[in-house]
């Protein structure tokens, strides 16, 4: 039995800090699983994540991810995510959803069980909350190790970054 | 938490049967049977050159008390009590006094019929019953020297045990289901047992006593029901009613009622549960052990369903949890219906480690 077989394959629910939750449901989580890097051949990878602000209330459904691309670079220890061909899937999920598939930010894996964003990872978000052009207060950052899915939540305007709890 | 109280709305708008009032085919219908009654007594008396029996209509059953939901598998039909101004005591056999309605309406339609608790006109189209109006016949309280209405119980052929007077307060009980809330609680009491009753439409054979009588149900949840609602505005003392949390009180407390009963040696595990008036009878007595198992069963998966519903994030999963229980009727809306629209997102390239 290999370390990903803790990995869940149910939905996921992360609870936000000022109330409401965050769904990753099943099949995100399927499609993720192929990447997971559970062999010391498995390069880092990663993609955006989108999905809905439910309305009359804080929740938020992941409905989508997009997959490594063309044009993105990855190693054993790292992931360059190239904006062109993720922004043409955001663009067209956008569209498709009458306007209500949103970005609402990146995941990547780490080779370790419990994962714990690196120096790079965290001035990544940071630089993404001040840089990325979105329609809301935060955005979210998930990394996908080999026993654990985490999920940190980052707010723009008081440049903050909060580790999510599962409910 | 998501909201999923429009989709409830919009299933009970979806469901539900408005009254008499409201729905002119059955008044229609239920006037037409009630001239041709007075009529067929008129005549049927006057040939014996006999007084006409006087008599009062009311309406009862559940469009009285506005619980009725439109039928999935069955016909519509519309209830109807007749007082007739006779002690009972003069009439030992209450069929003789059935007879007379049954002989006043026989040939109306194709099929009138002596039940054992109201005579049933059917109307029919193209082969199947489409409507039918059950008249419930009463010696009027007025006449009887103990100042109490009986139901004439039995059919054309019953033996004598099986045909009696049973007390009953008809009128008594639709007037305790209308009164025990009022305003929106009571709106949303009648909600709740309009949900059950669909919930037994789409989740039990219509043979036998194998589903829960749609009475059964009503009482049940004027035993149980506490209005479930959450104060949104202070000041304008303004209330958002949560039918999922209705439902699920009287859900729970109906299976946490099942009890264990014990007679001559056996046991069975029933819920039981009285009519608040006379004649105050179990009104599930008729279902077997083995229906109540099955009853109880289905409350358990009704449980499940509201319990996922409830604990859902995406309404449009929560909606197909609740669908696959209460049926099509049960809306499940699209994806971009549930969540805000927002603007133009552009990304930047990205490096992570």
């Amino acid at each position: 039995m290999s370390v990903t077989d803790n990995l869940p394959t149910n939905q996921i629910v992360y609870l936000r800090p000022k109330g409401g939750r965050v769904l990753i449901p099943e099949v995100i989580l399927a499609s993720i699983a192929p990447y997971v890097q559970n062999s010391w051949n498995k390069p880092e990878a990663g993609g955006v994540i989108m999905g809905r602000y439910i309305k009359d209330c804080e929740d938020i459904v992941v409905d989508k991810i997009t997959l490594p691309m063309l044009g993105d670079k990855s190693g054993r220890f790292s992931f360059f995510r190239n904006k062109k061909s993720h922004q043409k899937v955001i663009d067209h999920e956008w569209e498709a959803s009458n306007y209500t598939c949103t970005y609402l930010g990146g995941w990547h894996t780490h080779p370790e069980p419990v994962p714990t964003p690196s120096f790079v990872d965290k001035n990544d978000w940071k630089r993404n909350m001040k840089q990325d052009f979105f329609d809301s207060n935060c955005l979210f950052f998930m990394i996908v190790g080999t026993a654990e899915i985490r999920l940190w939540e980052g707010n723009k305007h008081k440049n903050s970054l909060t580790a999510l709890n599962r409910i | 938490m998501a909201d999923i109280q429009k989709y409830f709305t919009k299933f009970h708008e979806a469901i539900k049967l408005k009254r008499f009032e409201e729905n002119s085919t059955l008044v229609e219908k239920r006037d037409i049977i009630l001239n041709k009654l007075a009529a067929g007594l008129k005549k049927n008396f006057e040939d014996k050159d006999e007084s006409v029996p006087k008599y009062n209509w009311f309406n009862q059953g559940s469009y009285e008390m506005g619980t009725g939901i439109k039928p999935i598998n069955s016909d519509y039909d519309i209830d109807v009590g007749i007082s007739f101004k006779i002690a009972k005591d003069d009439y030992s056999d209450p069929v003789d006094v059935k007879k007379w309605v049954y002989e006043a309406l026989v040939g109306h339609t194709k099929r009138v019929e002596v039940r054992r608790p109201c005579v049933t006109v059917f109307y029919q189209k193209e082969g199947e019953t489409e409507y039918h109006v059950d008249l419930a016949v009463y010696s009027d309280e007025e006449c009887n020297s103990d100042g109490k209405k009986y139901l004439a119980k039995g059919k054309l052929n019953s033996s004598s045990n099986n045909k009696v007077w049973d007390h009953s307060e008809p009128c008594k009980l639709t007037n305790l289901i209308n009164d025990h809330y009022s305003g929106d609680d009571h709106k949303q009491f009648v909600r709740v047992v309009r949900y059950l009753k669909r919930w037994k439409d789409n989740n039990f054979k219509i043979d036998g006593n194998a589903a829960p009588i749609g009475i059964g149900l009503t009482i049940t949840s004027y035993d149980y029901y506490t209005p479930k609602k959450d104060l949104v505005d202070v000041f304008a003392n303004k209330y958002n009613y949560n039918d999922l949390s209705a439902l699920k009180n009287v859900v729970i407390r109906m299976i946490s009622c099942f009890a264990t009963y014990y007679d001559n040696g056996t046991s069975s595990e029933r819920l039981k549960t009285y009519l608040p008036v006379e004649p105050r009878c179990d009104v599930f007595e008729k279902m077997t052990d083995n229906q109540m198992a099955d009853f109880k069963k289905q409350l358990n998966a009704l449980l499940d369903a509201l319990n996922i519903a409830e604990d859902e994030v995406d309404p449009v999963a929560a909606c197909e949890s609740l669908q696959k229980i209460f049926g099509d009727d049960f809306p499940v809306p699209e994806k971009s219906d549930t969540a805000q629209k927002k603007g133009p997102a552009i990304i930047t390239s990205s490096a992570s480690a």
